[in-house]
């Protein structure tokens, strides 16, 4: 369906030459130089259907797609749509009970649904290469990345003795300093961004003709993210790779890829080329995507979550319409009752809706929606005050004594008012989780002293049930932060435990807290493994919510969660703060998320504040050359902005 | 995690230093692991001399007068503070005199360096049994996973698990030695054969003299002592390893290693099992003083003339002198094993060099 692309007009061409190009995600630069491209991989009508204790359920639907040689189409969707399914198919690594039920999957001319085994593993690697989420755990943590890079190039036919040279120049065009010396290196010893550059270099070690990236730059900080981008964009253009970019991030979706396939529940929604998807969408869900997304610039626009979430597998077979319609607010009994086809419509794009035609998704604008404010200081007192704050690591110990400190925080001062939202942002290494750590009193710091509603806090027993009743932690990972043997009840109140307290009274809280924080009262007897990710992340908050604390430390809580829960969790903190009138220390890497959240910030760069200021003017009006890198590496959520943030040089 | 060396790898640290510190780490090791020795020997000594039983009651003729048990005492230090008593024998310890036997008047050192040799023989033979069993079944049953004999050979784990080795011996003798007469299962080689004593270790000994067969005899008499302590070292080395690679196969790096196309075999062999190993090599680590004790009964069991022969006769006779070297040398034993133990995950783990 993407060939169609070669008859659509530029909208308007934004080309700015950068060494590779990564600003620019237009796909008509590409076609213009190679008119017509083979497609690489093409599949036609696939589906996959799972075995479940019910009826077999369709996981994905009826799932079409050409990508082209060159070329790099974006998956999007929220978890749980089925967007690593389709990697799955082409490595053969579906989960037991899935089967390709239907379709064929074209590559290069073959059939890859139906070659032998071995054959399929044979091009594994060399014609087809994966560039997974984690690179730090994707690395055999007991080989060097020589040895690792070695297996792999005589695997793909490097000769024994070119080896080592093949390895260094393959570590050199993604852009790794000391080339050499890392191949003596094992994982643990490089950051999670030098270990996907590794992973890249394996991948486009043999050329392949198709690569998929599941997720690549998801466990990177933004700034690492954009050079992985620039790098993989860079590397394509030069050997012609097709890529199969599966992310959730749709502001990256737009700038790293030429067109966009949106999934929900399996069923491909919307596609269309990256440039024009958000900015035209046809398909009410991709437009409430859109809607979830926090921006970086313009009036800040309250969010509007999507309601409810999707459909889980074993429900598919009940779902006799549209897959969207239990939560589309344009739904009509029509929806309900047969499931829509893909349109595709003369201007390239595809929807999946018969109602398109009729849903005028420009109604929907910022002033209907309401204007914003983050969370702002509600009075001039100081409830918390930190002077000269610093944490410093000893040095190693090494034949001649300690090596000097790392300094992990500089001395550091701030004041938090009552009901402010104070954002702390930073790369990681920044120093800023080790801010949090002090704070809540599960570090010792080298130095400072905290005040705490005028009173010194020290390290006594006193001093610690003062702190923690007034201070209280959102860890980031929900599922690991919650006791998966404790019903939801007993994790809310938790922090009655150290008193006595009525079994009747704690329960009457549990209740309490769960309607807080929008959790169905039923949802109190079960456990966290039997909740979705963002009712896990509304325990984690209602249980730092029971003691009624002054201020909550929130280390990235809303990183981990799809866009659309991201948006739910952030009105909720907002929602609750109306109420209980506390402060937030928000830890994030997500400039877009402090600026919804916090009306104050403060950058964090190598332990120390670089910048800080309100939010606003910070952001709109960065002074401090890291602050400016930082706001750059954002991708945009807007299509016609340009990404500056593929600097050739490295970090 | 050094984040100096994150960022700015270089050559120099990765060639020499790498070297160094890993001898620096195994120096320091051992030197930790001296004063543990000492206050082990401590143990030994005051809760041997804490048990009312007086050596020279067996030294002594029934009808000696107390004025010569006195003057025995003096001699032999008896009648000294339990104190200094180990003082004097830790001075003459450190030089390698470990004292009299009382049971036998001879020096306890050249009775421990005669049969040592006999009890390392088997503890290594039985060692390499056990890990090449252990580490066979257990790949063999995860190679088999899936299938129906994977149940089948962890059952049969289940149940060997549960065997003591001095039981193995015997459920050895009676089918091998005694049902089947396969094997030879008294003595440590062939009463009309004769090894010239060179080392004193009789496989290296009938090698280096050129006599085949003493070395033939050696090996099979060796052969069932070995296989009932490397049963017992094999059973659990193939319940740890079953479990880890299972664990292992996960792991991320397993799976990206597989959608670069690497075959099951290397994946298997070259990936996981290097990592499957690590809990597998400490477990072994934990089990060495429960099997290096086996010894004593499988050697008693079997005949053979090693350490665990002369701990038990020395234990009948209240032998004080040996038991105390004995003790020591069983604790240097383990100590020495432990230490090969730590060598090894530090090789294989990049992690445990490099952590300050």
């Amino acid at each position: 369906m993407f060939e169609r692309l070669n008859a659509v007009e530029p909208p308007d061409m934004h080309i700015i030459e950068t060494p590779f190009k990564a600003s620019n995600a237009h796909p008509l630069a590409a076609l213009t130089a190679t008119p017509d491209r083979a497609p690489v991989l093409t599949l036609e009508s696939v589906s996959v259907t799972a075995r479940t204790s019910g009826a077999d359920s369709v996981v994905l639907r009826d799932l079409s797609l050409t990508l082209a040689a060159g070329k790099t189409l974006g998956l999007v969707g929220e978890s749980g749509a089925g967007k690593s399914m389709l990697g799955r198919i082409l490595s053969r690594q579906l989960p037991e009970g899935f089967k390709v039920t239907s379709g064929t999957v074209d590559f290069a001319g073959q059939d890859l649904l139906q070659v032998s085994t071995e054959q399929h593993r044979q091009w594994l690697g060399t014609r087809i290469a994966f560039i997974p989420q984690e690179p730090m755990s994707a690395l055999n943590p007991l080989m060097t990345i020589g040895q690792q890079m070695t297996e792999h190039l005589l695997r793909i036919g490097v000769g024994a003795l070119e080896c080592p040279e093949r390895a260094i120049l393959a570590l050199e065009q993604v852009r790794l300093p000391r080339a050499a010396a890392i191949l003596q290196q094992y994982p643990y010893e490089l950051s999670g961004g030098m270990c996907q550059r590794v992973m890249i270099a394996m991948a486009f070690a043999s050329l392949p003709a198709l690569v998929i990236s599941d997720e690549a730059t998801t466990a990177l900080d933004v700034s690492s993210q954009a050079h992985i981008i620039s790098l993989l964009r860079g590397l394509q253009e030069q050997h012609g790779t097709a890529v199969l970019f599966v992310t959730h991030d749709m502001g990256l979706a737009t700038h790293a890829c030429d067109d966009v396939a949106v999934l929900y529940a399996g069923e491909i929604m919307e596609t269309g080329p990256a440039s024009r998807l958000f900015s035209a969408m046809r398909h009410p869900y991709t437009q409430a995507l859109r809607q979830a997304i926090p921006e970086m610039t313009g009036p800040l626009i309250r969010l509007k979550p999507l309601a409810g979430q999707m459909p889980g597998v074993e429900s598919f077979p009940d779902l006799g319409g549209c897959r969207f319609e239990t939560r589309c607010q344009y739904a009509v009994e029509l929806c309900k009752q047969r499931p829509p086809i893909l349109q595709s419509l003369p201007d390239g794009q595809s929807v999946r809706c018969s109602r398109w035609a009729q849903i005028d998704l420009s109604a929907i604008t910022p002033d209907v929606l309401g204007e914003h404010t983050p969370g702002q200081a509600m009075s001039g007192l100081q409830i918390l005050q930190i002077k000269g704050l610093s944490r410093t690591w000893p040095g190693q110990r090494s034949w001649f004594g300690r090596k000097p400190g790392v300094e992990a925080l500089k001395p550091l001062d701030l004041s938090v008012a009552p009901g402010e939202f104070i954002g702390i942002v930073g790369g990681s290494g920044s120093g800023k989780s080790t801010l949090a750590r002090l704070i809540m009193g599960l570090e010792q710091p080298s130095s400072g002293t905290l005040i705490l509603n005028d009173q010194a806090l020290n390290f006594g027993e006193k001093d610690w049930r003062r702190r923690i009743s007034s201070i209280q932690m959102i860890f980031q990972d929900a599922r690991a932060a919650l006791n998966p043997k404790r019903r939801v009840g007993r994790l809310l109140t938790q922090a009655m435990e150290s008193h006595a307290h009525l079994h009747s009274e704690r329960s009457a809280r549990a209740i309490e807290l769960a309607a807080n924080v929008g959790l169905a009262r039923s949802a109190i007897e079960r456990y966290p493994t039997q909740l979705s990710g963002g009712q896990r992340q509304r325990v984690n908050i209602g249980r730092s919510l029971c003691d009624m604390p002054q201020i909550l430390i929130a280390d990235e809580i809303v990183s981990g969660l799809d866009v659309s829960v991201q948006a739910q969790i952030m009105n909720l903190l907002l929602d609750l703060r109306k109420e209980h009138k506390f402060s937030l220390l928000l830890i994030s890497h997500d400039l877009a998320v402090v600026r919804y959240l916090c009306s104050r910030v403060l950058v964090l760069h190598q332990g120390e504040v670089v910048e800080s200021g309100d939010t606003e003017q910070v952001l709109s009006n960065p002074r401090h050359p890291y602050t400016q890198a930082l706001i750059a590496s954002v991708p945009p959520t807007r299509s016609d902005a340009v990404w500056r943030a593929a600097t050739p040089s490295d970090h | 995690m050094n984040t100096t060396s994150a960022t700015e790898p270089n050559i120099a640290m990765v060639l020499i230093a790498r070297p160094a510190r890993l001898i620096w780490l195994l120096l320091r090791q051992a030197l930790w692991r001296m004063p543990m020795l000492i206050i082990i020997s401590l143990v030994v000594f005051v809760i041997l001399r804490g048990i009312p039983v007086d050596p020279l009651n067996m030294l002594v003729p029934p009808n000696a007068s107390s004025a010569d048990i006195a003057r025995l005492s003096h001699q032999l230090g008896l009648d000294r503070p339990v104190l200094v008593q180990y003082g004097y024998w830790l001075l003459a310890a450190l030089h390698g005199d470990f004292g009299i036997s009382i049971q036998t008047g001879t020096a306890v050192t050249a009775m421990i360096l005669e049969a040592l040799p006999t009890t390392l023989q088997l503890l290594g033979a039985g060692f390499a049994a056990g890990l090449v069993m252990g580490l066979g079944s257990g790949l063999l049953s995860f190679h088999l996973r899936g299938t129906r004999f994977e149940p089948a050979i962890m059952t049969l784990n289940g149940i060997m698990i549960a065997i003591p080795d001095y039981l193995w011996a015997i459920v050895l003798i009676i089918s091998l030695g005694v049902g089947l007469q396969w094997l030879p299962f008294v003595g440590p080689i062939d009463a009309a054969l004769q090894v010239r004593k060179l080392t004193g270790f009789t496989l290296l000994d009938s090698l280096l003299s050129g006599n085949a067969a003493a070395f033939a005899s050696v090996v099979s008499h060796l052969a069932l002592p070995a296989l009932a302590l490397g049963l017992c070292v094999a059973t659990p080395i193939a319940r740890m390893l079953h479990a880890s690679l299972a664990e292992v196969y996960h792991e991320d790096y397993i799976h990206a290693a597989r959608l670069r196309g690497v075959a099951e075999k290397p994946l298997l062999l070259r990936h996981a099992l290097r990592n499957a190993a690590l809990p597998t090599i400490a477990l072994i680590g934990v089990q060495a003083s429960v099997i290096i004790g086996g010894t004593l009964l499988i050697e008693t069991i079997f005949g053979l003339p090693g350490i665990g022969a002369l701990m038990l006769r020395a234990l009948g006779a209240f032998d004080m002198q040996t038991i105390q070297a004995l003790a020591v040398v069983y604790a240097i034993t383990v100590q020495i094993v432990n230490l090969v133990i730590s060598w090894a995950l530090q090789r294989i783990n990049p992690r445990l060099r490099s952590s300050p």
